[in-house]
């Protein structure tokens, strides 16, 4: 869908709010459908979505320590969606090269077919070839990695693909890319419901848990596999390695403010959706008023960041500056006899 | 067009991508086998991901004042990568000890935070500098093509430097990695040498990612260094194996992303060396895992398969032992061992060709070395079994075990075993152990 | 409800377990009455905690076979209640003791049902049994060992088994939770529930145990407290006399896995 003229075309940061809440007010008020979405919308709206995904899946993957093969994952996918591409060429109806990626159908192989091959090449590297778990990590996902960029080359003679696999390419976000955001984030909402006891249980006692009867094994793939799902969704907006500050940032931001799971999960997707919103409106500001073009998405990963170490300095009582203050009054305080 | 190797290393056009890779390789895989022995291989994926903002900045910031194509241009453009690399260093040991974040994590973060920080510097020159933007880019999945003779020198002095640290530091890396209690009662300061090492490991990233990219850096410090670990036990020879395994790679690698297209008749197409490098380091590396002389996992399988006739072999001997004087038909060995009659026929032939065997009639008997073989593993079997009970096993259970161990009790432990038994003379089940020597 | 069966508590047969290609358990065979208090001692490194894995399936053993009051594992899990190492767990986890302690529910009520208030309820009787009634909306790193190991306790007291496992339960713990924990023990004795208790501590067997198991790879004895604790089977267990069978047992798995 393209628009005639974009809303947000010449807004500075503070008119890009404006604009944004007024048409918020139109949509409340029935005079806006939403086929009129501006691509900053869409943008914004991708990435509130990615948000949330990866604030359930990220804060299980950081609390199990897996936050490694999250990384592994996400680079095996450009395989994994270039194998499914090839499989599934005969059968997919029209070209552009582009949108037949995104497919579902390619999304829902390429995730499996992704999720399996890491995990599988590297236990057998560990199990049977008995080498070090770091070393089979690493060898194999850059291996696989390798592969799908020579693949990708190769078939669709031109390396954009390749590079636009890492970053992203959010400024060409359409409506296809929304539904299918909103989809994976709705997938993740209801599996997280149903299995939060069950991932919380064999994350913190994977021993107990098995003693209980459940899957942990199991469980543990669903997660990866869950992963690769939102990778893929990512894939367009951020590209596959940007993804990782989504799964990785939020959780650690909401652990300097609390203590406990569910606010945690709360916390790791409104923190993250603040940044993400604005964000789009300071790459609009910058376009608009430094007329310079910047990539939005490494934006977004930038302000999580500077959020990020904003926290651990100022946060109520974790934060540096308040551990500070406290060790301070507690010498001036007498002591009391 | 068509290139024959020697031009490889003499046409003008290629001579500085094929030595320029082979150098920089050969720097990140002796590198890489410290990384890899210290299990620290996932660091060298942040640090090589970290240094992108260095170069992105690095570009931008230079190119208003040198040309792209100056010496001092690619000089100025690593060491920001360096400094770069470094930051996103001290920041996982900040988040880490500091902030009580799980190691992954800050590796993670560190990763993916740097990176998007590089992407946003490097968007800001996408439209208005392409060429420049084209560099940067270059740097992800590595791109030698744009070398020059100049560079070449860059590279040898760095690998220069880089193979000097760790023949100067030999002594102490060794005793780092395997001894440190012992090095830091001798004195050694630890601190200083984990700081070279530091140093090292991202000198070796950042001379690497021209090449190799930052993306595939990781495995290109891994891949080398794992395949000589398969080969060799030593540290030297994991060293100098490592090393030959890199320049290969750089040098196999960087000749395939010339030569695939041309090849494919698609010569307009620029496959970067990257990812060809680390798929040439990886098959050799797969290559190791499965054939390497002691550990491969071929080499393995075909020492079982080794182990198992042997002790069918044995199995054999000791039935006809207790066979006394019949001697036995090929059919009778066959089904009592429960194995094909071809298979049967095989190893009869193999305990006839070492003399163990005499045959008579078609009826097969031992020879009286045969006897002594064969008394030896029933001699073992007996121990076994009256070791276990002597450990507080039940007669009747301890047999299987026997029948497993009597192919594997080496002559040291079957001289532990009979001091502890007192040299017995019976078995559990009261049967006579034939003495050490066969009488 | 009273244990009606008068199958023994627990009964193993013929196992033997290789952990990673070293011989952790060795032909392993005994059997535990109910109502007992067992404990498993035995040198570091001779697969006590092995053994507690093996049995409770968490790791596949080669070779045997073990009933819980004469049924396999599968149909016996709700007898059962299992309390891990403490150092098994990471304390940093964002979660407080009552959650913990919930957890214990989740066996007998599975993932997806309701947790009503009685339930809930139940667990903060099971915390006031250990004493950490105060406690509970505490982030676990904030608690000390003991009360750590306490809230453990209460998890599995939430899930009303009739033998429970514990794996080091007195390991880095203050003497007084110790004795709490042990009172508790005995009362869960009482009720006529069996204890399986991996132990560290030679010098309190004798007065903790009803029933003693000592480890060493292999089984060095199995059997009420007073007739096995002997000078003999205690140097059997703690001496050297199993290390042809360590050094033999090795070289087999070596062989068998193409090692030279």
């Amino acid at each position: 869908m393209i628009l005639a003229a974009n809303p947000y075309r010449d807004s500075d940061i503070f008119q890009f709010f404006g604009v944004m809440l007024n048409r918020l007010w139109q949509l409340v008020q029935g005079n806006l459908s939403l086929t009129d979405l501006a691509s900053d919308e869409i943008q914004m709206l991708v990435l509130v979505g990615l948000c949330f995904s990866s604030a359930l899946i990220g804060a299980f993957l950081v609390l199990k320590k897996m936050t490694m093969m999250a990384n592994a994952l996400c680079h095996t996918i450009l395989l994994g969606i270039v194998i499914a591409f090839i499989l599934l060429k005969p059968f997919s109806l029209e070209g552009g090269l582009v949108s037949s990626f995104l497919s579902l159908k390619v999304l829902i192989i390429a995730s499996l077919l992704s999720g399996l091959l890491t995990t599988v090449l590297t236990q057998i590297l560990v199990q049977v070839a008995k080498v070090q778990e770091d070393a089979s990590i690493g060898l194999v996902f850059t291996s696989l990695f390798a592969l799908g960029v020579v693949l990708v080359t190769l078939y669709t003679k031109n390396l954009h693909i390749g590079t636009e696999a890492i970053m992203g390419n959010i400024d060409a976000l359409d409506i296809d890319d929304l539904s299918l955001v909103g989809s994976v984030a709705l997938l993740n909402l209801v599996v997280f419901f149903f299995f939060f006891r069950g991932f919380t249980t064999a994350t913190f006692d994977p021993l107990f848990a098995s003693s209980i009867g459940l899957p942990v094994s199991w469980l543990n793939y669903f997660i990866m596999v869950l992963t690769a799902g939102t990778c893929i969704a990512a894939f367009r907006a951020v590209g596959v390695l940007l993804v990782l500050t989504f799964f990785v940032g939020p959780p650690l931001m909401a652990r300097v403010l609390t203590d406990k799971l569910k606010p945690l999960l709360l916390l790791s997707f409104v923190l993250p959706a603040i940044c993400s919103i604005f964000s789009v409106a300071l790459s609009r500001h910058i376009l608009v008023v430094y007329q310079t073009p910047i990539s939005t998405s490494g934006l977004v990963v930038c302000v999580f960041a500077v959020m990020y170490f904003l926290l651990l300095l100022f946060a109520p009582k974790k934060g540096v500056v308040n551990q500070f203050f406290q060790r301070k009054f507690q010498k001036v305080l007498p002591k009391v006899g | 067009m068509n290139y024959s190797l020697v031009d490889f290393f003499t046409d003008p056009v290629l001579r500085a991508p094929t030595l320029g890779s082979i150098f920089m390789c050969l720097s990140s895989s002796l590198a890489g086998v410290i990384v890899v022995i210290r299990k620290r291989s996932l660091l060298g994926e942040s640090l090589s991901h970290a240094s992108y903002p260095g170069i992105a900045l690095g570009v931008t910031l230079l190119a208003s004042f040198f040309s792209p194509s100056s010496d001092g241009f690619a000089i100025a453009v690593l060491f920001c990568a360096f400094i770069s690399s470094l930051v996103g260093m001290l920041l996982i040991d900040l988040l880490q000890k500091r902030f009580s974040v799980k190691d992954d994590a800050a590796l993670c973060f560190v990763l993916s935070s740097f990176f998007g920080l590089g992407v946003l510097i490097a968007s800001r020159i996408q439209t208005t500098h392409a060429l420049w933007y084209k560099q940067v880019q270059g740097f992800l999945y590595g791109q030698t093509a744009t070398m020059q003779d100049i560079h070449i020198v860059i590279y040898a002095v760095l690998l220069l430097v880089t193979g000097s640290l760790i023949v100067l530091l030999y002594r102490d890396i060794q005793m780092l990695i395997f001894d440190k209690a012992f090095g830091q009662s001798i004195g050694i300061n630890f601190r200083l040498v984990e700081i070279v090492i530091l140093f090292l490991t991202v000198l070796a990233i950042v001379i690497g990612i021209r090449s190799v990219g930052i993306v595939m850096m990781a495995g290109m410090l891994i891949a080398p260094a794992l395949a000589a670990r398969q080969l060799t036990q030593s540290l030297k020879f994991t060293f100098l194996i490592s090393g030959i395994i890199g320049a290969l790679s750089g040098f196999l690698g960087n000749y395939f992303s010339v030569m695939i297209p041309y090849y494919l008749h698609a010569e307009k197409l620029s496959l970067p060396t990257g990812p060809m490098i680390l798929l040439v380091a990886s098959f050799i590396c797969l290559l190791a895992l499965l054939f390497a002389p002691q550990k491969g996992l071929i080499t393995r399988m075909m020492r079982v398969v080794k182990f198992r006739r042997n002790c069918q072999l044995e199995n054999i001997l000791k039935a006809l032992w207790k066979d006394l004087g019949r001697g036995v038909t090929l059919k009778e060995v066959s089904s009592m061992q429960n194995l094909s009659l071809s298979i049967a026929l095989l190893r009869i032939r193999k305990l006839s060709s070492k003399g163990w065997l005499d045959c008579t009639n078609k009826r097969y008997c031992l020879s009286s070395s045969g006897e002594v073989k064969a008394r030896e593993i029933v001699r073992l079997h007996r121990l076994w079994e009256l070791y276990l009970v002597h450990l507080g096993a039940a007669k009747d259970k301890v047999h299987a075990s026997a029948e497993e161990m009597e192919h594997v009790l080496t002559p040291d432990l079957e001289k532990q075993l009979t001091d502890l038994l007192n040299d017995p003379l019976k078995d559990p089940h009261d049967q006579p152990i034939p003495h050490k020597g066969g009488k | 409800m009273g244990i009606m069966s008068s199958e023994p508590a627990l009964s193993v047969k013929q196992l033997t377990v290789n952990y990673d290609k070293v011989p952790v358990l060795w032909d392993i065979n005994f059997s535990i009455p109910a109502g007992n208090i067992v404990g498993v001692i035995g040198p570091n490194g001779a697969g006590k905690s092995t053994l507690l894995k093996a049995i409770l399936q968490m790791i596949d053993p080669l070779s045997g076979k073990v009933e819980f009051f004469g049924l396999p594992f599968k149909k016996a899990r709700k007898k059962i209640a299992y309390v891990p190492q403490r150092s098994s767990i990471d304390w940093d986890f964002p979660i407080t003791a009552i959650e913990v302690v919930m957890m214990g529910l989740y066996g007998r009520l599975g993932l997806f049902s309701w947790i009503s208030a009685k339930e809930k309820n139940q667990a903060l009787e099971a915390l006031e049994l250990v004493g950490m009634t105060s406690f509970a909306n505490r982030q676990i790193s904030q608690l000390s060992g003991g009360q750590q190991q306490r809230i453990f306790i209460a998890r599995a007291l939430l899930q009303d088994a009739d033998i429970y496992f514990m794996d080091e339960p007195f390991a880095g713990v203050d003497i007084s939770t110790e004795q709490s924990i042990m009172q508790l023990l005995r009362d869960l004795k009482a009720k006529g529930k069996t204890l399986f208790i991996v132990h560290h501590d030679l010098n309190t067997v004798k007065s903790y145990f009803d029933w003693v198991i000592m480890l060493n790879t292999s089984l060095v004895a199995c059997g009420p407290v007073g007739e096995v604790c002997t000078d003999k089977a205690l140097n059997e267990a703690y001496g050297k006399g199993s290390f042809v069978l360590d050094e033999a047992a090795r070289l087999s798995l070596r062989r068998s896995s193409g090692l030279k």
